[in-house]
């Protein structure tokens, strides 16, 4: 029985080996200095082993750059998109105003239209305000999210009306108890929400490829894909490397943290 | 008197800047998309006439049209069903908690974290020309030159890059499962494979249905993977919707037929939604 349970537990690590061994082939190639690569037939190899392709990718390619574009592109969407969606959910799920329903209805219709079907609109107003290649061109589109403003206002109403009530009759304000108090106690939204934003801007291509056709403005996922373009594969894959070890490590120590904003979306509660 | 209206107010300016952004960068492109497909516009997408039903008759009678969308459903079959199968395989092995299962579920789980484009530059070095793939099979073959291969090839590297985020959705959904309910069936004599067809999979059908649309979806946005591995070629076995419009709008400068093409997926994703929710409604067991 008990050996069975081991061999059970080797055959499913096995199984997830051969899952990740793209990864491993990635990390692998990118020690290999250039006559291996360029070797035919092409092995894999540690015999040369170097770090030749990660030097030559910060100093002479613009690695650096890019990873700079990256974390001032999330520097800019990430807290617009939460300072946004997390006021309209507070307007949504503690006021009660005319046109309430029409306006929750507005942006209710928003989250219908996929942002790929409007992506070539969206270059075409970005071309015409002359944005092509700035940061504002590679933010404004994303600066608020509608589906972060359906996972607060959520939270927001399962926090007790009482709580509100005590802290305006304590001669707190409207503001102050938005600030002080109901965001507080939406820390772990704000986290879960944040690490996904994360990982999802980082990650993200196509925008991004749109609107720069400067090396200086390229993210890291355009700036390695122009990379592979033109460079051995042990250059292309160190840099891959090195740019995927960011997100991975957001999704390591915040897993559960992301399975359960990934459950909180899906599931109706 | 005066407070009574700032209290009034407030909430509007608290909703102003989202419904504003939505406006702008939603709302207002999706319409316009709408109203290019029916007229002439020039380089900056600024309305120059109406065209009528022009580009519309245009894109119904054009063959390529018909491939593309056959194309892109093909995709999506292909894409779901095999992310899907392996998604499946790995949650049900790791649904019972044991000490080394931890060490399987993070493998099964880390690709999660790849994007598109480093997937993509990933395999497509071990597939080029010259690359581990000629060496291991013997051959020269120039795999993404083969109109027959070159789409199996951004299907499997779509499949790899999408099975960790769907193994993380079904694995929640089946540790979801109330441990007393398996541990009766385990007393009553029912095998792995009984657990998992009766108990497992229809306790966590929310997750699973919701797996299910999310590759199809997915699969029907596709980009990054197709421009960095194929080009949506050869001979346009490989070009889905999206990278049409892609190709149309801003390589061809046909951008108010591919405001068609946009206007077509926007009517696909619609509707496949609208399937989702009418069968989490009829279907999903709710505990």
């Amino acid at each position: 029985m008990k050996i069975k349970a081991v061999m059970f537990d080797i055959f499913k690590i096995l199984l997830g080996i051969v899952m990740v061994s793209p990864l491993i082939l990635a990390l692998l190639v990118s020690f290999m200095p250039k006559s291996d690569i360029m070797a035919s037939p092409l092995e894999i190899t540690l015999a040369n082993a170097t770090f030749q392709n990660y030097i030559e990718g910060f100093q002479y390619l613009n690695l650096g750059t890019y990873l700079k574009n990256s974390f001032v592109m999330l520097i800019i969407i990430l807290p617009c998109q939460l300072i946004t969606a997390l006021a309209a959910a507070y307007g949504f799920s503690h006021f009660n105003f005319p046109g309430k329903n029409v306006l929750f209805a507005v942006l209710l219709s928003v989250m219908m239209i996929p942002g790929e079907v409007i992506q070539i609109t969206l270059f075409k107003m970005i071309v015409k305000w002359r944005l092509i290649d700035t940061y504002a061109g590679l933010t404004l589109p994303s600066l608020v999210g509608v589906s972060a403003v359906f996972l607060f206002r959520q939270y927001m109403q399962t926090v007790p009306k009482e709580l509100r009530e005590a802290a305006l009759i304590d001669g707190c304000g409207d503001i102050k108890y938005f600030i002080q108090i109901l965001t507080p106690l939406c820390k772990t939204m704000i986290v879960t929400f944040s690490l996904r934003a994360f990982v999802n801007i980082y990650n993200s291509y196509m925008w991004p490829y749109l609107v720069t056709t400067k090396d200086a403005l390229r993210t890291v996922q355009t700036g390695v894909a122009q990379i592979s373009m033109n460079n051995h594969g042990g250059i292309t894959l160190a840099a891959a490397t090195i740019t995927s070890i960011i997100p991975l490590v957001v999704y390591f120590f915040g897993m559960d943290q992301i399975v359960e904003g990934m459950t909180a979306g899906a599931v109706k509660s | 008197m005066k407070k009574k209206q700032k209290v009034k107010l407030l909430p509007y300016f608290l909703i102003l800047p989202t419904v504003i952004g939505s406006v702008i960068f939603s709302f207002y492109p999706f319409f316009k998309t709408i109203l290019s497909s029916f007229s002439v516009t020039d380089q900056y997408g600024s309305w120059q006439g109406w065209a009528g039903t022009t580009f519309w008759k245009m894109m119904f009678a054009d063959k390529a049209f018909w491939q593309t969308l056959g194309t892109t459903m093909k995709f999506a079959v292909v894409i779901f069903i095999g992310t899907f199968f392996f998604a499946m395989l790995f949650a049900l092995l790791s649904t019972k908690k044991t000490k080394m299962g931890k060490v399987s579920q993070m493998l099964y789980a880390l690709p999660i974290a790849v994007a598109h484009a480093t997937s993509s530059v990933i395999f497509r070095f071990a597939i080029k020309n010259g690359g581990l793939l000629n060496t291991w099979t013997g051959t020269d073959t120039a795999w993404l030159a083969d109109e027959n291969i070159a789409f199996w090839i951004v299907a499997i590297v779509t499949i790899w890059t999408h099975i960790s985020g769907s193994y993380l959705y079904l694995l929640a959904g089946f540790r979801g499962v109330p441990e007393d309910i398996q541990e009766a069936a385990v007393v009553d004599g029912a095998s792995g494979f009984t657990r998992a067809v009766k108990i497992m999979i229809p306790m966590a059908s929310s997750q699973i249905f919701f797996v299910l649309f999310l590759n199809i979806l997915s699969a029907l946005k596709a980009f990054t993977q197709i421009r960095l591995l194929t080009s949506g070629g050869p001979n346009g076995s490989t070009t889905t919707f999206m990278w049409d419009i892609y190709q149309r709008a801003i390589d061809y400068g046909e951008y108010e037929y591919a405001c068609c093409l946009a206007i077509v997926v926007f009517v696909i994703i619609f509707a496949v939604t609208r399937i989702q929710f009418a069968f989490e409604k009829k279907f999903v067991h709710y505990q």
